[in-house]
């Protein structure tokens, strides 16, 4: 059963069309990489389906729930999806484990030990149980993605969304923010990435996908879409990215 | 020692005179330094000073007319709020301690400070004598500069050589704090200070005679300091308890509205009004919120709670323009605030029974409030207002803040609110409020307002000016806020949207902590503006604290003779107004700190 349906999706900054009508199902389990060049419309997409931008023609169910402009609707989508930013986006004036018990104590209503011992749980699944009573300030580029990993999940999401998680981050970082991910993948989680990591892509996905415009031009699984791609579009950004 | 004459002799040639124009920097900047100190000593030992024009009258600059009798309720006040400062710092006490050497060199500097003064200060000063001619007198000769000297430079000396020996006793920074407290409170029983004193024939004696200080003065600071310590203790057993410092922070807040309302008021309260009207709609309302949060969750109270929530906001927008009690208008707006924020907070068992805790404490509390503050007082005074000098400076100071910050708070949100009335109507404030200057609210407040109050309704002079302050000042903090919320990057907002937090959430947990801390300095320095423009209300007939020293003392010439020695007394409130503003800054300057605001 596909988790997540969008049909014809449409949108619009001003007169800049950046989603030109995209179609698309996520099956439960399945990770999806979405890829291509910037102004492509990837992230815009991903974004739709939390409701952080508004899609104008076209509809998306998320586990049978249409997203309109219903309040209601948008709050159960977002608790049943985690967002990780490409800019981390923590929260700078509480400390690690503060921002990963924040949404289970004020959102999901959970008693604060519960929360902790849970929170404590995902900062070790991450790597880093040892920095809960740090500031995100006093941490590195790829542990405060770790932790917005796990901020994510304390919300029990069904589904996680990763913005270019690893685009903001030094070289030598991006493994253990993948590592993170791929741990999260080979656990049965729903994922929809958005990312250049073409290895993460080749030995994670289930799926890829290439946006172009505004449009999706290629969906393949990894092999076919690394060894044999179909369009020439795929094939050019393959010859740049390679 | 000689590597550490070494040490400053290296460090005043990089810092001091690194190059030719840092030289000459240095070499003005001290002429002016120390010519402005010898200009102030000078000014100071003139003989033709009298500074017992100030020590004289300090009761007048504190509470200017109140009553004698009653001044038992300003020493609860001035008590209360030192306990509750004693009872804070043992509660967040300092774990940091000091050495021996450090309180020693505390000790160097004052005494650094005295040797400063004996050496700088002028032998010479011009002294204004009986008709108006200006001419030089010996005011601090040179033996008596000498007296002064060696005992002082002994001091430094003493002190420098203890600083420099390593003892390792450590105290601890709350403690010692409280010991530099106890100093002053010593010196109440030592010193003596000249008093004005009359001969038979009603003549003040000169020269003024030195007398111990009253005990109507230092019998209450014993007590008070006394009660600071124990308390102090207390504090301090308690500081791990986080619902002690949870209802200590409450307490500070709710303590101005108290002495406001209660203490300094002296209320005339009637039983048969407390029992008649207050009981019942204290039950009343109180019963509607409760209900309100038991229900909340039942499907069909879901279903009509805006419309709940509408009717409640009519309700209470009509019943504020009719003649019905104030404490019935001042407990619906309550209820409608609460009932907003019932949805955001938790639906569980213990959670609502919390609320309901929390909803009826601050109901009750207003109610007792209101109560206070509305009664008409006892406390008689010729002025038009009880509240005068200090007391009328610190009312004026304490709600241009209390007040006036929520106020900004709600007003920086309802500007940026996405609703187009809230927005206008907000924005309609601050323009309407920052566009007319303060002394036109202040006329506002003392002409104009009765005739936009309803019949029947009448304020103080004092009330009314705490309400055009209140909106002044809110209007600046409100834009100050919303400086702070611009500065919060969108990706916040998209963070706080993903973990799905509600808007009320969102504002409260993350976007308002984020804003507000980033604008501390400019939240101190609208504090410390409004605790300055305090002292313009004296252009509407109230008497503040430097119209006392300006206008009042000045005119009382038998038996004393303090006409035209205002400037002594000028002199002393920019003093004393000085102390209250740099102990502020600094304090926000360590609060900054302790959020680590440098390292993020």
């Amino acid at each position: 059963m596909s988790i997540i349906k969008t049909n014809d999706v449409k949108k619009w900054f001003g007169d800049f069309q950046a989603l030109k009508g995209i179609s698309m199902e996520v099956e439960e389990g399945e990770v999806l990489v979405i890829c291509g060049p910037s102004g492509s419309g990837k992230s815009t997409f991903i974004r739709c389906i939390n409701r952080l931008e508004q899609h104008q023609e076209g509809e998306i169910l998320v586990d049978g729930i249409e997203l309109t402009n219903d309040l209601k609707n948008i709050e159960a989508i977002r608790s049943e999806v985690g967002m990780v930013f490409q800019s981390f986006n923590l929260f700078p004036h509480l400390t690690v484990l503060q921002n990963v018990t924040l949404a289970p104590i004020w959102v999901r209503k959970k008693s604060r030990s519960e929360s902790e011992e849970k929170a404590m749980e995902l900062l070790t699944r991450v790597g880093i149980p040892e920095q809960a009573s740090k500031f995100p300030g006093q941490l590195s580029g790829g542990q405060q993605q770790r932790v917005a990993i796990a901020r994510a999940l304390a919300m029990e999401p069904k589904i996680m969304l990763f913005d270019e998680p690893t685009s903001a981050l030094d070289p030598e970082m991006i493994k253990e923010v993948l590592d993170a991910m791929k741990e999260l993948a080979l656990s049965g989680m729903t994922m929809i990435v958005v990312t250049h990591e073409m290895g993460f892509a080749k030995e994670v996905a289930d799926r890829v996908m290439l946006f172009d415009e505004g449009l999706m031009v290629e969906e393949n699984t990894p092999t076919e879409f690394f060894d044999n791609p179909q369009n020439d579009r795929t094939k050019l950004f393959l010859s740049q990215i390679l | 020692m000689n590597l550490e004459f070494k040490k400053s002799i290296t460090w005043m040639r990089e810092n001091l005179f690194s190059s030719i124009p840092s030289s000459i920097l240095t070499v003005a900047t001290s002429f002016f330094v120390l010519g402005f100190f010898r200009g102030l000593f000078g000014f100071a030992m003139a003989s033709d000073k009298d500074w017992l024009s100030v020590l004289n009258n300090m009761q007048l600059y504190m509470v200017q007319a109140y009553p004698e009798e009653d001044f038992i309720r300003v020493w609860i006040s001035v008590g209360l709020a030192l306990v509750f400062a004693g009872m804070s710092i043992g509660l967040w006490k300092s774990t940091e301690e000091s050495s021996l050497s450090e309180v020693f060199s505390k000790f160097l500097r004052v005494s650094l400070a005295f040797l400063f003064f004996t050496v700088v200060a002028p032998t010479f000063s011009s002294v204004t004598d009986n008709d108006g001619i200006i001419q030089t007198e010996e005011s601090f000769p040179m033996e008596t500069r000498l007296q002064l000297l060696i005992p002082s430079a002994i001091l430094v000396v003493v002190f420098f050589l203890l600083k420099n020996v390593k003892l390792n006793y450590k105290f601890n920074k709350s403690d010692l704090l409280c010991f530099y407290l106890a100093i002053p409170i010593v010196l109440l029983w030592i010193i003596k200070l000249p008093t004005i004193q009359l001969d038979s024939s009603n003549q003040r004696i000169i020269p003024d005679p030195l007398m111990p200080i009253a005990d109507t003065t230092k019998t209450p600071w014993t007590i008070i300091f006394g009660l600071f310590l124990a308390f102090y203790f207390i504090g301090s057993r308690f500081k791990d308890s986080k619902n002690m410092k949870r209802i200590m922070s409450i307490s500070w807040v709710l303590l101005p509205l108290f002495i406001f309302s209660w203490i300094f008021k002296k209320p005339e309260i009637d039983l048969p009004t407390i029992l008649g009207q207050d009981i019942p709609i204290f039950i009343g309302i109180f019963l509607i919120g409760a209900l309100t949060i038991t229900f909340i969750n039942n499907p069909i109270v879901e279903k009509y709670f805006s419309i709940y929530l509408g009717v409640l906001i009519a309700i209470t927008a009509i019943a504020l323009f009719i003649s019905i009690p104030i404490l019935l208008k001042s407990a619906l707006l309550l209820l409608v605030l609460f009932t907003i924020v019932i949805p955001a907070v938790s639906s569980s068992a213990k959670g609502k029974r919390n609320l309901i805790i929390v909803w009826g404490v601050s109901l009750f509390t207003l109610s007792v409030l209101i109560r206070g503050g509305s009664s008409d007082t006892q406390i008689i005074v010729q002025q038009q207002s009880i509240f005068g000098g200090f007391s009328l400076t610190w009312l004026l100071a304490i709600f241009g803040t209390y007040v006036s910050f929520p106020l900004g708070v709600l007003l920086a949100l309802g500007r940026n609110s996405k609703l187009p009335i809230v927005r206008i109507v907000c924005t309609g404030i601050i323009e309407l409020t920052r566009s007319v200057p303060y002394i036109t609210w202040l006329f506002f407040a003392s002409v104009t307002m009765a005739v936009f109050l309803p019949e029947g309704v009448n304020f103080e002079l004092v009330v009314r000016v705490l309400m055009v302050t209140a909106f002044f000042s809110g209007a600046y903090f409100a834009e100050n806020i919303r400086g702070g919320l611009q500065s919060i990057p969108k990706g916040q907002y998209e963070a706080a949207d993903a973990i799905g937090m509600s808007p009320f959430q969102k504002t409260s947990l993350i976007v308002m902590p984020q804003a507000l801390r980033a604008i501390i300095p400019t939240l101190v320095s609208s504090a410390i503006t409004a605790f300055k423009d305090s002292s313009l209300v004296t252009i509407i007939g109230l008497i503040d604290f430097l119209t006392i020293g300006k206008v009042i003392i000045g005119t009382q010439s038998i038996p004393v003779n303090f006409v035209g020695h205002d400037r002594e007394n000028l002199l002393f409130i920019a003093f004393f107004y000085w102390i209250f503003t740099f102990t502020l800054s600094r304090r926000s300057m360590k609060v900054e700190k302790r959020l680590g605001l440098g390292e993020r």
